[in-house]
C-alpha cells in the first residue's frame, strides 16, 4: 500500500504500488516520488506514465470569462450557466467513478446529455456486444495463458506501453510452457509494430484500411478456403495460421480508440474468428482502451441508467443512441446549449463551439476567455483518492493521493453544482 | 414532550423466529429498531392502524445478482430489454430501468416496494469485487452483502494440486473473504471454469482437471471443511457441476453424498434436477433430489425458480453458458475468462410456457418447492435474472400458495411437460408463515443475520406491511407499507424515502502468515497488487456511500 503523505512537504517520500491513471492498463506497480508537490514515477512506469506524473502543475485559480474569482463565485456562476441552459452536454468526462456518478446525478437534475472524450471509440466495442457479444479474457489470463498472441492494428508503443512487460513478455507464467512457446504476431503498419526491445514480435504487414480484409482473409484461411491477398500477406498469414494450429489459448487484441469509425466491423470480424477457434480450442479476445476514466465513465453510466454513455436526461425517460448523442454532433447540430467539459487527467481542450462552457479541469486545460467558467480540479491518483476501472472491464482499482495540491475532486465540484441547482 | 415510539397496530403478524403465526398484536419502532411495549402509552408518538394487514418483516433475498461485471454486462447488452421498462422521471428519485437487467437504483426501489430489505449478490469475483461494491453502492435502500468466489482460482488449484495443507487453503480463504468484503464463499462449477480454459467442456465430479489434476470433489470438501473450521456463518454456497444438462440430478444427489454431513447450501437446485428419462431424454428429478434433500439436515437449497417470457442468464460458469450460447434470444452473448480467478458468460434467454424443456423447468422448480418439506432450508429464489427477474416473485408466491391456480397454469404449458410432471397432483399450498420463512427469516439465520428477517426486541426495524388479500400475487406486490430501519420508506408500493442501506460482511481470525504465500503469488503472476487488490473499508464507507456491518465467526454452542 502507499505510503502515508507525509507531514512535512519537504521530505521526500515513496509511494509504492502506486495505480497509474493515465492510460486504461491500470498499471499498479508504480514507484512514484513526492517531494514539494512535484512527482516522479520510478519503478514501472512506462515513458507516458513518466512525463504524466512529471507534469508541472500551472497556477491555475477559478475564473469567470477568463478573470480569477473566488471558487465560491465561479460555482454561482457555473450553476446560472447551467440553470439558463434547456439541454446541456456533459462532455469530457475525464474523471474516475467518483466524478462519473455525480456527472450523471447533475445531468439528471438539468436535463443533460452525457458523452466521454472517448465516446465513439469506446461505442465501437459496444455496438459489437450489442449486435452479436463477444469472447474476451483479462490481463492476467493472457499473461499466464496464452501462448499466441496476435496484435490486430494496435500500437503500444506509447499508451497501453506495458502490456508489453506485463502481458506479453512477463517474467513468469503460471502455465510456464504456454510462456516458453509464446508467438506474437502484430497486424498492422510496420511503423505501429512494438518498438520494445526483445519482445520478438512477428510483423504482418498491411495498412491500416487493409486490416479488415486481413483478419477476414485469416479466418477464411483457417477455414481451408482459398483466398487472394495482395502483396506477401498471405505468406505472412499462413505463419499466424501454423501457430493457430499449435495453439492452446490464442488471443487476440484490438484497440477501439485506434480504429476508425468502422472499427467496430473489425472486432466484430476478429470475434468471428474467436468463436470459430473456441468451437473445439480456446481462443479470446481482449480490447486496449478506457484511457482517460473512459472504461470507468462506461460501466458507471451503465449500472446507474442501463446505458453505456451516450445517454439524454431531457425527456420523461432516459433516452440512450450512440449516433444522436455524440459529442461532435451534438455541438454541430446545435441540439444542446450548454457545455459542461471535464478532464482532470490532463490538460484536453474542450471541443469548439460558441456555447456557454463551463470546464471543471487540471490547471493548464485551455479555456476560451468569454461565456466561460474554469473550475480547476485535481487529478484521480494524484491530488485525490479515487477508483478506476481498467480496460478489461473487470479489475477496478484504488487511486492514492500523491500529493496536497488542495485542487478539489471533479466530483466535489459536481456535487457543489448540484446543490445550488437545488 | 412528544412519544418516542410508533406502534404499527392491528396487523396479522407472521414472524416465524418466534413462532407467531398471524396473531393479531402491536409491533413498536424506536430508534430503528423493535422495541418492547411502552411501560408509557404517551411514548407513542404516533400509530398506524394495521387492521386487515399482514406483517412481516422486510424480505431478505439470498440469491440474486443485482452488482458486478457480469451484470453490468447485460446491461449493456440488452437496451432493447430496457426501452420497454423505463422509469419515468419522478417515479422514483432517480431515473433508470428495470426489468432482466435493471440499474442500480431500480434495482433498489423496486425491491423496497416489494417488501424487501436487503439483498445479497452471490457470485462476486475477487477480482472484480471493488466493481461490485461500487455498484452494490448504488443501489439504495436495501442492505447488501456478496459471497465472493472459490474454486476456479488457479491459487487453489495449485495449493490442492500440492497437497497444501488444509490450514494454508483455509487462510486463503478467509483472506479472500476480508479482501473482497464478502459475506460468504461461493463455488461456481467447482473448478470447472478453470478446465474451461484448458478447453475441458464439462468436469463432472471426479473428473480431474486436465492441467492441475484436481477434482470438483477436491474443491468442494476442501472448501466447504475451511469454512466450518472458520465459523463463517453461512455454509459453502455451492453451484453445482454440470448446470443444465439433463440428468445432472446424479451429479447432484453425489454431490450430497459427498458432502457427508458438512454444511453446504446448494443453490438454483431446479438448474441441477434433471433426469434424462422419456422420448426427448429430459425429465423431472425434482422428487429425488428433495428427498435427499429432506433426509440431509447439513443440506439448504434454494430453488431458481423459472417463469416464461424474456430474461437474461448471467453466470460465473463460462464453461455451461457457452454451451448453452447456442440457445440465447436473442442470439448474442458474452464469454469471459477471468484473471485467473473466474470467468463469466452472459446469454439473453427467453423462456417458452409451449417449449417442452422450458415448461418441464418452471414444473421442477415447483415439485421442488412443494415437495421439500422444511422451508427453514427452503429458500425462494429465481436466481435473479436467470429463472426470471426478482420483480415475479409475487406471481412465484401466488402459485406456491394457490393450488387451483397453478393447476390452471399448468393446463396452459406444453402438454407433453404437463403429463411428464406430478406437479398436478402436488396438494401441498403454502401458508402465510412459511412465505415468511421462506422468504426472511430463513434466508437471515442462513446468513447469520441476527438483526435481520424476524421482528423480536432488538431487531432492526425492517417491517413490510401488506393488505390481506385472498389474490397472494396482488398482495406481495404492492405493500401498504414498509419501514426501512425504522423509517417509512414505501406507502402503497411507492417509494416516499430512500436510505443508504449497509454493506454486511463477516470478519474471522486468521493466520495472517498467509499473506506471504498470495503476495508472492501476486508478485509472480497476477496484474496487480494484493493491497490493491484488497477493498478497503473507506472505500465502502467513505462520502456518505453506506456503513458496514460487520459479522463474526458462527456462535457455538
Amino acid at each position: 500500500m502507499p505510503d502515508q503523505l507525509a507531514q512535512n512537504p519537504e521530505e521526500k517520500t515513496l509511494h509504492r504500488a502506486v495505480t497509474c491513471p493515465f492510460c486504461g492498463l491500470l498499471c499498479d506497480k508504480l514507484t512514484v516520488e513526492a517531494s514539494r508537490g512535484e512527482l516522479r514515477a520510478t519503478g514501472n512506469a512506462c515513458p507516458k506514465a513518466e512525463r504524466a506524473y512529471a507534469r508541472t502543475l500551472p497556477a491555475a485559480a477559478p475564473a469567470v470569462n477568463g478573470k480569477p474569482v473566488e471558487l465560491d463565485t465561479a460555482l454561482a456562476a457555473a450553476a446560472r450557466l447551467l440553470k439558463r441552459s434547456r439541454q446541456p452536454l456533459l462532455g469530457g468526462l475525464g474523471t474516475d467513478v467518483d466524478g462519473t456518478r455525480a456527472a450523471l446525478a447533475l445531468a439528471e437534475r438539468c436535463g443533460g446529455i452525457v458523452d466521454h472524450l472517448h465516446g465513439r471509440a469506446l461505442a465501437r466495442n459496444v455496438r459489437v456486444l450489442q449486435t452479436r457479444g463477444y469472447a474476451t479474457t483479462t490481463l492476467a489470463e493472457v499473461r499466464n495463458r496464452a501462448d499466441l498472441v496476435v496484435l490486430c492494428g494496435v500500437d503500444i508503443n506509447d499508451d497501453f506501453h506495458n502490456f508489453a512487460s506485463t502481458c506479453l513478455r512477463p517474467a513468469d507464467a503460471l502455465v510456464p510452457e504456454r510462456l516458453a512457446a509464446r508467438r506474437l504476431f502484430h497486424l498492422g503498419p510496420a511503423k505501429q509494430a512494438p518498438r520494445h526491445p526483445g519482445l520478438g514480435v512477428e510483423q504482418v504487414a498491411c495498412g491500416a484500411d487493409e486490416l479488415l480484409e486481413t483478419v477476414n482473409a485469416l479466418r477464411a484461411l483457417r477455414a481451408g478456403r482459398q483466398v487472394r491477398l495482395k502483396g506477401k500477406r498471405l505468406q505472412a498469414l499462413a505463419g499466424i495460421i501454423a501457430a493457430l494450429a499449435a495453439s492452446e489459448y490464442a488471443v487476440f487484441v484490438w484497440a477501439p480508440g485506434q480504429l476508425g469509425d468502422d472499427g467496430d466491423l473489425l472486432i466484430s470480424a476478429v470475434c468471428d474468428l474467436v468463436n470459430d477457434i473456441n468451437r473445439d480450442k480456446r481462443a479470446a479476445g481482449l480490447a486496449l482502451g478506457g484511457n482517460d476514466g473512459g472504461q470507468s465513465a462506461l460501466a458507471t453510466c451503465a449500472w446507474q441508467t442501463g446505458y453505456p454513455l451516450h445517454v439524454s436526461y431531457a425527456g420523461t425517460v432516459l433516452d440512450y443512441d450512440p449516433l444522436r448523442h455524440d459529442t461532435a454532433r451534438l455541438l454541430a447540430s446545435g441540439e444542446v446549449d450548454a457545455l459542461l467539459w471535464v478532464s482532470t487527467f490532463r490538460p484536453v481542450a474542450p471541443p469548439d463551439s460558441a456555447l456557454p462552457l463551463i470546464v471543471i479541469g487540471t490547471p493548464g486545460t485551455p479555456v476560451r476567455a468569454t461565456n466561460s467558467v474554469f473550475l480547476p480540479a485535481g487529478t484521480p491518483g494524484l491530488d485525490h483518492r479515487g477508483q478506476l476501472i481498467r480496460t478489461d472491464a473487470v479489475v477496478a482499482l484504488p487511486l492514492p493521493q500523491l500529493r496536497d495540491s488542495a485542487l478539489p475532486a471533479a466530483a466535489t465540484l459536481l456535487h457543489e453544482l448540484l446543490t445550488r441547482l437545488g | 414532550m412528544a412519544g418516542t415510539t410508533t406502534e404499527l397496530r392491528g396487523g396479522r403478524v407472521y414472524d416465524p423466529t418466534h413462532g407467531i403465526d398471524g396473531e393479531i398484536r402491536s409491533v413498536y419502532l424506536r430508534d430503528g429498531v423493535i422495541v418492547a411495549a411502552p411501560a408509557d402509552p404517551a411514548d407513542i408518538r404516533e400509530t398506524y392502524d394495521l387492521s386487515g394487514c399482514v406483517v412481516m418483516a422486510g424480505g431478505v433475498d439470498i440469491h440474486t445478482h443485482i452488482g458486478g461485471g457480469k451484470v453490468n454486462l447485460a446491461r449493456m447488452m440488452l437496451p432493447e430489454d430496457h426501452r420497454g421498462d423505463l422509469v419515468p422521471r419522478g417515479r422514483h428519485p432517480r431515473m433508470g430501468c428495470g426489468h432482466v437487467a435493471p440499474s442500480t437504483h431500480t434495482v433498489g426501489y423496486r425491491y423496497a416496494e416489494m417488501g424487501y430489505t436487503a439483498c445479497f449478490e452471490p457470485a462476486m469475483l475477487a477480482a472484480n469485487a471493488r466493481q461490485a461494491h461500487m455498484e452494490m453502492a448504488d443501489t439504495p435502500i436495501v442492505d447488501k452483502g456478496a459471497y465472493v468466489l472459490l474454486g476456479s482460482d488457479d491459487l487453489l488449484l495449485r495449493m490442492l494440486a500440492g497437497k497444501e495443507a488444509g490450514a494454508k487453503v483455509r487462510d486463503y480463504v478467509a483472506w479472500t473473504l476480508h479482501a473482497a468484503q464478502a459475506m460468504a464463499i461461493k463455488v461456481v462449477n467447482p473448478g470447472g471454469i478453470n478446465a474451461f480454459k484448458f478447453n475441458q467442456r464439462k468436469l463432472d465430479l471426479d473428473e480431474q482437471n486436465a492441467y492441475y489434476g484436481v477434482t470438483p470433489r477436491q474443491v468442494l470438501l476442501s472448501l466447504a471443511d475451511a469454512i466450518r473450521e472458520l465459523g463463517l456463518p453461512h455454509p459453502l454456497h455451492i453451484h453445482g457441476c454440470n448446470l443444465g444438462v439433463p440428468g445432472n440430478k446424479d451429479t447432484t444427489l453425489a454431490t450430497i453424498a459427498a458432502l457427508d454431513g458438512l454444511p453446504a447450501h446448494l443453490t438454483h437446485v431446479q438448474f441441477h434436477s434433471y433426469g434424462a428419462e422419456g422420448d426427448r431424454k429430459f425429465s423431472s428429478g425434482a422428487a429425488e433430489i428433495a428427498e435427499a434433500v429432506n433426509r440431509s439436515p447439513n443440506i439448504s437449497m434454494d430453488v431458481g425458480q423459472i417463469l416464461f417470457g424474456q430474461t437474461v442468464t448471467e453466470s460465473g460458469d463460462s464453461m455451461r453458458q457457452y454451451a448453452g450460447s447456442a440457445f440465447g434470444s436473442p442470439k448474442k452473448s458474452v464469454l469471459m475468462d477471468i484473471e485467473c480467478d473466474a470467468g463469466c458468460g452472459v446469454v439473453p434467454f427467453r423462456y417458452k410456457d409451449k417449449n417442452f424443456v422450458n415448461a418441464l423447468q418452471w414444473a421442477i422448480g415447483l415439485e421442488l418447492f412443494l415437495l421439500v418439506r422444511d422451508p427453514w432450508r427452503l429458500f425462494l429464489t429465481t436466481d435473479h435474472p436467470n429463472g426470471a427477474p426478482f420483480t415475479s416473485y409475487p406471481h412465484l408466491i401466488r402459485l406456491l400458495m394457490d393450488r387451483s391456480f397453478r393447476n390452471d397454469m399448468l393446463k396452459t404449458l406444453n402438454p407433453d411437460a404437463a403429463a411428464a410432471s406430478t406437479l398436478a397432483s402436488l396438494e401441498r399450498e403454502y401458508t402465510l408463515y412459511e412465505i415468511a420463512i421462506m422468504t426472511r427469516a430463513g434466508p437471515a439465520r442462513s446468513l447469520g443475520l441476527h438483526n435481520l428477517g424476524h421482528l423480536g426486541v432488538g431487531a432492526r426495524g425492517d417491517v413490510a406491511v401488506y393488505v390481506d388479500h385472498p389474490d397472494r400475487e396482488r398482495m406481495f406486490t404492492t405493500p401498504r407499507y414498509v419501514f426501512k430501519a425504522g423509517e417509512l420508506i414505501v406507502r402503497d408500493g411507492r417509494v416516499i424515502a430512500a436510505p443508504t442501506g449497509a454493506t454486511h460482511v463477516v470478519r474471522v481470525d486468521y493466520d495472517r502468515g498467509i499473506e506471504k504465500t498470495i503476495g508472492d503469488y501476486f508478485e509472480r503472476y497476477m496484474t496487480v497488487s494484493p493491497g490493491n487488490l484488497a477493498v478497503a473499508d473507506s472505500e465502502l464507507e467513505d462520502a456518505g456511500r453506506g456503513s458496514i456491518i460487520r459479522h463474526g465467526a458462527r456462535r457455538t454452542a
